[in-house]
């Protein structure tokens, strides 16, 4: 299994070398996203006379500038990829090898996002300076933000995933993908901190998956939430990769049965 | 004049027979507009649950920015950005070649031979949502209502020629399709009135990217915060605008060596 992954990384790595221009247009959309709500989020904080529940302008940028790092390193688009593949039938060659056609997906995901990180850093960097930023993280914190991180990129790389499967039946996910995505756009931390969610809300985001996916790893860096409490949300994330571990095995193994090879 | 306004009318006939050949997408597209339409709304909503005003903005000239948005954002989804991904297309391919022969304007052609009828929900939901604004403004009386209408027009121009020059650059650079998500990229940012930016931010959206004051200005114009130089340098940069683009599409075209050579 390591020679393999170490053949597909690198196969990957080429493939990423040839498109270095168009990532980093790609990474400008991550950016910005971020970037939009801190400014909306600092405005409020002035004009409630300098903080929102606690959080200073300063506050809020750590808080999106980490949240950048996490949904840079977390974000999966396997079911974009995915749909086309199996659309064009591209999907039938690779189903006939000895490989889970999963690991050519997680091989993909590792080496894009460690590649276009780098691209991200300068502007954090700037944001940094633009709001005077300072981070103080207790090695607590950095220590639980590891497994934390890898836990939310496990579970929204799961759920893409089975995402993805449902198109060995509609063919089209996109309306469904692009739906999950707009959910997680409120629920997983992205237009507020989730402590900031009103009520009910901020509820359905630790029901639900979507706060787990990027609101946790975030917190819990930031500081946002003592050890107890972000051990028991962690152990929350390690409930819903379980979860969506078996579903997504779940829903491939019963697609690949009814996948009928568009183009064939 | 006339004659124009029969091929655009045309073109609007050719696309509707191809958009409902695939009718059940065309319903997946509207929903998904919808949701996402509710969702920004929600986030506005979110942001003032904490605050009266943002950065001197309240919450009915905050929903006017909102449906200038999805109205500026619409249009530019209608037309502007699906021919603007066609002309590109057609400068890689070389199928410019049949656009420059036909007897028409070809920068009239280009601007507006593809269309993507489902950004019209994405503008009526603009529209919309800027009537609920303008109930909560209260009075509204005529030469802000006039304002808001011309700077609005300004605006749409300004977003077209910016989508213009970044097709345009087609011509020298061949694979440009990737620059369209620049123009995304701030296009989203364009949702807020962009005095709340930081400065890098705001210079880009009202300069290079003038996304940023096509929203911007018209909601200005309603809640009372455009003076008469704000409304002479809208007016100002829209024709240069138009003029550059113009200039800048021609000497594209220049370096246009077509598909064979």
């Amino acid at each position: 299994m390591i020679r393999v992954y170490r053949a597909l990384l690198l196969a990957q790595l080429q493939v990423a070398a040839q498109y270095r221009l168009s990532m980093f247009l790609y990474l400008l959309f991550s950016i910005m996203r971020p970037v939009i709500f801190l400014a909306a989020w600092s405005a409020v904080a002035l004009a409630r006379g300098g903080s929102v529940n606690g959080f200073t302008p300063a506050d809020f940028a750590a808080y999106y500038v980490i949240l950048t790092v996490v949904q840079h390193l977390v974000t999966a688009w396997n079911q974009y990829d995915f749909e086309l593949q199996v659309r064009m039938g591209q999907l039938s060659p690779r189903l006939v090898r000895p490989l889970d056609p999963i690991h050519y997906a997680i091989a993909e995901n590792i080496i894009w996002k460690s590649f276009t990180f780098v691209g991200i850093l300068p502007v954090l960097a700037v944001i940094v300076i633009t709001y005077g930023v300072q981070f103080h993280f207790a090695l607590w914190q950095i220590a639980l933000f590891i497994p934390s991180l890898l836990l939310a990129a496990s579970l929204q790389f799961l759920i893409s995933w089975a995402i993805a499967s449902s198109a060995f039946w509609t063919t089209r996910t996109h309306a469904v993908s692009s739906l999950f995505d707009r959910t997680s756009f409120i629920f997983a931390g992205q237009i507020a901190p989730l402590s900031l969610l009103p009520g009910v809300l901020q509820q359905v985001a630790y029901v639900l998956p979507f706060g787990y996916i990027f609101g946790v790893p975030t917190d819990i860096l930031r500081g946002g939430h003592d050890l107890p409490t972000s051990l028991v949300l962690m152990s929350g994330q390690a409930v819903w990769v379980a979860i969506a571990f078996v579903a997504s095995r779940i829903v491939w193994r019963f697609g690949v049965r009814a996948y009928t090879a568009v183009g064939a | 004049m006339r004659r124009y306004l029969r091929i655009v009318l045309l073109f609007a006939r050719l696309e509707a027979q191809f958009e409902l050949a695939y009718r059940t997408n065309f319903v997946f597209d509207l929903l998904q507009q919808v949701v996402i339409t509710a969702t920004s709304l929600g986030a506005v909503l979110i942001l003032f649950s904490y605050t009266e005003t943002m950065n001197g903005w309240t919450l009915p000239a905050m929903i006017v920015v909102v449906g200038v948005f999805y109205i500026v954002q619409g249009i530019g989804d209608l037309v502007f950005l699906p021919s603007a991904q066609q002309l590109i297309e057609q400068v890689r391919l070389g199928t410019l070649d049949f656009v420059l022969l036909k007897p028409l304007d070809a920068q009239f052609f280009v601007s507006l031979r593809r269309i993507k009828f489902t950004a019209i929900v994405e503008i009526a939901l603009g529209v919309g949502i800027v009537a609920v604004g303008f109930a909560k403004l209260g009075t509204l009386d005529l030469l802000a209502g006039l304002l808001f209408l011309i700077t609005l027009a300004c605006g749409v121009v300004l977003v077209y020629v910016l989508l213009l020059v970044l097709g345009t650059l087609a011509f020298w650079f061949v694979r440009v399709e990737n620059l369209l998500v620049v123009y995304e990229a701030f296009t989203d940012a364009a949702r807020f009135p962009i005095d709340i930016y930081p400065f890098w931010l705001r210079f880009a959206m009202s300069s290079v990217v003038p996304v940023g004051i096509a929203v911007t200005v018209p909601a200005q114009a309603v809640s009372g915060r455009l003076d008469a130089p704000g409304v002479a340098a809208i007016l100002a940069a829209t024709v240069g605008a138009v003029a550059f683009g113009r200039w800048f599409w021609k000497t594209g075209l220049r370096s246009y060596t077509g598909a064979s050579a």
